[in-house]
């Protein structure tokens, strides 16, 4: 089948359970794909998979009253089933207050992010990534871990408000740790294409930043400048997405943007927004109310704008339309921004190292977690080449520290931006960024 | 990897010794003659037949389907409600020495012969990335089947009976900056039917329920949130809807809601090296993400390099390494009753057993597969599990309990100490991709001064590494204090898997912790 005939098969379904169900309103979101993985570390595969799924997703509305069910089978049986327990769920609960109705049906854009040579790639063309990325890191006396893969999916949302809305997507993404000795590096590449992904570069600059991270150096916990990688920005910019751009958080008073917008809340430098019709990122036509995602601006230049909404929170809220960032109704989270970029600046990121008196150049954290929500105090480790600086030049490796910061309070303190924008796994699409005075509070032991 | 945190059952009394593996023998019988799911037995059969005849030197299936409903209740009233069945089946070939997994939502006899055909393509493919062939230890194949003992099935109790708990303990929290108030109810029933070229044929029913409750109190742009028994939506056991009902949600509401208050108005606890005494709730996590994590085989063998990170607690450790003190002895019971990584067999088809894992602080084991398990010259302990008919079985932890001390009560711990500082359930967590730095933030943390709970204090912090934390355990509460508490969010590996697994604890001491961050 085609991604067309999958579309139309899709369409069809959600057509027929909504035409069939018993509720006042009627949502179906129904996904359909293939993802497969190759796992390799050592030189050797050592995980390869492969899934074909199909998920429903039926929000049912009775009097203001919402019950959700989930199946994984298309058969008229198991949705039968989905609709009766959704249906069960709506009986027993409570109108929902200012409930809106379902959305009414938007204009939404076509995209070409389906690529068939990689929704038909052999497990064999994994292998090859793989097989390229452990001899580029070999090549440089690295030994490679990592992961290949490849997805494929189509979706579609059907409403009885009209809506009726499909796409289908390729996905392709490989990463990699190279070991060398006691020294670490990452690299990683995505995008719609498999053929995109430059496996030999990815290995290269991996094994390169592992032996320029052997025997690292321990340094004191304290302050120090630093250079966060794309990865390592991608990762604080995930987060801070997380408590604070969610309508529904900003709503109960749980973000640090409640009552805030309008209101600086960190440095000029920063401007945050989400755009998943961007093709620098991996576009996504309509979100899971089957709604067009608005290019909003979340943080500009310092100041809080928006945050990001269902169709329900964004009547909430007061507006008229949401801002098409639904997540599907099985979530509680209602919305999130799901295609983040950051504005970048005027610089090259060997300009940012370059310009540092002291500090560290950071590839990327590992395991951020939240300490405070309000005041976005974060805390995580650096992971995978981290390296003192001094006058401008990198002096040698460093061992992993932890630091524990206020994210909004840091951003404040950036003094420059590299103009490139690298796409990230999230996905999110950020800067390299020089960042002054961040709080290092620990130590390990490598 | 990171997750949250749940189960509170208590147990019967556990000796500090280390026992020697036991399976629940009650709840093992020879298979049923109404197989747990209906029909599928000519899939099992044909799948493996397929997986011979390709040439596969092991293949095993497994058909599973999965039932789960979350509840959550905000401010006396539904907040949201979902339910989803799931059902599959995943086939797993060794062919030519390595491994190729296929999962389908097709669950229908002429699936069967793609999916086998895939994942033998998906195992040659391996094969040209793999010069040393997978060995798998030996296992004897069982013909069994096991059900969680409980006695209320979660999935039979009406929704309007759950609600009505959830709304009423919502409602019990009250407080003039209360201004979420919020109640959470989940339940899993786990259906899987597990055959394998060796002949095993196992059937499991496990059911796992859960809930809790969350008071958040905010003003002047401060956030406290107190829960019960345990953060991030409740505590998890394996069990039916009878171990929510034993919660008391409603009776503990007043009390969580006037310590959220309490929590807004605490000064922030003061920076500085303390003795601490850690609760129940997260000393388990504690346990789950300096010990479970780091004593998982394929973690050591480079396996997750790449995501999670490896583990500081390598091969040439094992058996001599001083993980911590004489207080700490580890097991990874996946026998225990009512622990949320309770069963009766993995997903390989090993029996549930009870490893020794820590022996009076020193290191002497790990959790492992069939595939690793050769590398230390042992067999399986039995922990591989998938999070679904789509994922493949990994290494996860069962239940990894920290067996009970002699230091009595938490009051007698509490009275011995003296003076120190008392911390309990978790709010934030984070390790280093080795596992041996930590940073635990804690919802409560109260001064202890004479020996009794005095101050509180908000937004408290503890740090350390590893050995040197375990090392610093001075006590631990004895049986009576012990309980088990359930992690139902253990992440790891790619495509990611979620797990549900268990840790038992008593509240235990440890001395010369950093506290806080200096700023």
């Amino acid at each position: 089948m085609t991604p067309a005939d999958h579309e139309a098969n899709l369409l069809e379904v959600g057509r027929r359970v909504v035409a069939a169900s018993p509720a006042d309103e009627t949502e179906v979101l129904l996904s359909e794909g293939r993802q497969l993985l190759t796992r390799f570390s050592l030189g050797q595969v050592h995980q390869n998979v492969g899934t074909e799924e199909v998920w429903a997703v039926l929000r049912l509305v009775l009097g203001g009253r919402i019950g959700v069910a989930t199946a994984s089978s298309l058969r008229p049986e198991a949705l039968d089933q989905a609709v009766a327990s959704a249906m069960a769920i709506a009986k027993a609960s409570e109108p929902e207050e200012g409930w809106p109705g379902l959305p009414a049906p938007r204009p939404v854009k076509r995209f070409d992010s389906y690529d068939p040579a990689t929704a038909e790639a052999p497990a064999d063309a994994r292998a090859d990534v793989a097989a390229q990325i452990i001899k580029a890191a070999r090549q440089r006396s690295g030994e490679a871990a990592g992961a290949v893969e490849v997805e494929e999916s189509s979706l579609a949302i059907v409403s009885s408000r009209g809506v009726a809305v499909a796409a289908s997507h390729t996905r392709a993404q490989a990463h990699t740790v190279v070991t060398c000795g006691d020294g670490s590096g990452f690299a990683e590449g995505v995008g719609v294409r498999l053929a995109d992904l430059r496996p030999r570069t990815i290995g290269r600059r991996a094994a390169v930043k592992a032996a320029d991270s052997r025997h690292p150096q321990p340094l004191p916990a304290g302050h120090y400048d630093v250079v966060l990688e794309p990865p390592a920005m991608a990762e604080w910019l995930e987060m801070l997405s997380y408590l604070a751009f969610s309508g529904k958080s900003f709503q109960e008073g749980r973000s640090p943007l409640s009552g805030r917008l309008g209101q600086r809340v960190t440095g000029e430098e920063v401007t945050i927004w989400d755009g998943a019709l961007d093709r620098r990122t991996l576009p996504l036509e309509f979100d899971f109310e089957g709604q067009p995602p608005q290019r909003i601006k979340l943080i500009d230049r310092g100041v809080a704008k928006a945050v990001v909404t269902s169709h329900y929170r964004a009547r909430r809220l007061g507006k008229r339309r949401s801002t098409g960032h639904a997540l599907p109704a099985s979530t509680g989270y209602e919305a999130l921004p799901m295609h983040l970029f950051m504005k970048g600046g005027t610089s090259s990121a060997e300009a940012l190292v370059a310009g540092m008196k002291r500090g560290l150049l950071v590839t990327r954290f590992h395991y951020t977690n939240i300490l405070d929500q309000m005041k976005t105090v974060l805390t995580g480790m650096t992971r995978d080449g981290t390296f003192l600086v001094e006058d401008g030049r990198i002096v040698h490796p460093v061992r992993n520290l932890r630091y524990t910061e206020n994210v909004l309070e840091a951003l404040g303190r950036i003094d420059g931006l590299s103009r490139r924008l690298t796409l990230v796994r999230g996905p999110v699409v950020v800067p390299t960024v020089r960042i002054r005075e961040v709080n290092f509070t620990g130590t390990t032991e490598f | 990897m990171p997750s949250e945190r749940r189960a509170g059952h208590a147990t019967p009394p556990v000796s500090k010794g280390v026992a020697a593996p036991t399976l629940p023998r009650n709840c093992l019988s020879p298979p049923a003659r109404r197989p747990i799911l209906g029909g599928v037995n000519p899939l099992l059969e044909r799948a493996c037949d397929l997986a011979r005849q390709a040439g596969a030197s092991y293949g095993d299936i497994r058909v599973r389907e999965e039932w789960q409903e979350s509840i959550a209740v905000k401010n006396g009233r539904p907040e949201h409600i979902a339910c989803g069945l799931s059902a599959g089946f995943g086939v797993r070939v060794l062919v030519d020495g390595a491994w190729g997994f296929f999962g389908t939502h097709r669950l229908e006899e002429s699936a069967v012969e793609p999916a086998v055909r895939q994942a033998v393509a998906i195992a040659r493919a391996s094969a040209r990335l793999r010069d040393k062939p997978i060995a798998l230890a030996p296992v004897e194949p069982a013909v069994a089947r096991y059900e969680t003992p409980h006695a209320r099935s979660p999935r039979r109790v009406p929704l309007e009976e759950k609600l009505a708990l959830l709304a009423a303990a919502s409602s019990a929290m009250k407080g003039p900056n209360v201004k979420l108030a919020q109640a959470f109810f989940a339940a899993y029933e786990t259906q899987q039917s597990f055959a394998s070229t060796e002949g095993a044929r196992i059937e499991q029913r496990i059911v796992q329920t859960g809930g809790g409750i969350a008071a958040t109190a905010i003003a002047g742009g401060e956030l406290q949130v107190r829960s019960y028994p345990n953060s991030f939506r409740g505590n998890f056991a394996t069990a039916g809807y009878e171990y929510v009902e034993a919660m008391d949600l409603v009776g503990q509401g007043p009390r969580v809601a006037d310590e959220a208050e309490a929590l807004l108005k605490a000064p922030p606890c003061p920076e500085g090296r303390r003795t601490i005494v850690i609760d129940g709730g997260q000393l388990a996590l504690q346990v789950h993400e300096s010990c479970g994590h780091p004593i998982e085989l394929d973690r050591v063998l480079g396996m997750e390099l790449s995501y999670a990170g490896d583990s500081f607690l390598t091969i040439d450790k094992l058996g001599t390494f001083l993980y911590g003190s004489p207080e700490v002895t580890i097991v990874a019971d996946a026998t225990a009753p009512g622990g949320l990584g309770t069963f009766g067999y993995d997903d390989e088809g090993v029996p549930a057993q009870r490893t020794p894992i820590i022996e009076a602080g020193r290191f002497v084991g790990y959790l492992s597969s069939r595939e690793t398990a050769p590398a230390i010259g042992r067999t399986s302990s039995g922990a591989m599990r998938a999070s679904g008919w789509n994922r493949i079985p990994l290494i996860r932890m069962t239940n990894v309990n920290l067996l009970p001390g002699r230091a009595g009560t938490l009051e007698d711990l509490l009275a011995d100490t003296g003076e120190g500082l008392f911390l309990a359930t978790n709010k934030s967590w984070s390790i280093d991709n080795k596992r041996l730095n930590f940073q635990f933030g804690t919802e409560m943390c109260r001064e202890i001064v004479g020996g009794k709970l005095g101050q509180i204090y908000k937004n408290a912090t503890y740090t350390g590494l590893t050995p040197e934390f375990w090392g610093s355990c001075d006590a631990v509460c004895s049986a009576a204090a012990w309980r088990l508490w359930g992690t139902p969010n253990c992440g790891k590996g790619e495509p990611p898997q979620t797990a549900r697994v268990g840790h038992g604890v008593a509240p235990a001491r440890f001395r010369n912790v950093q506290v806080g961050v200096k700023t």
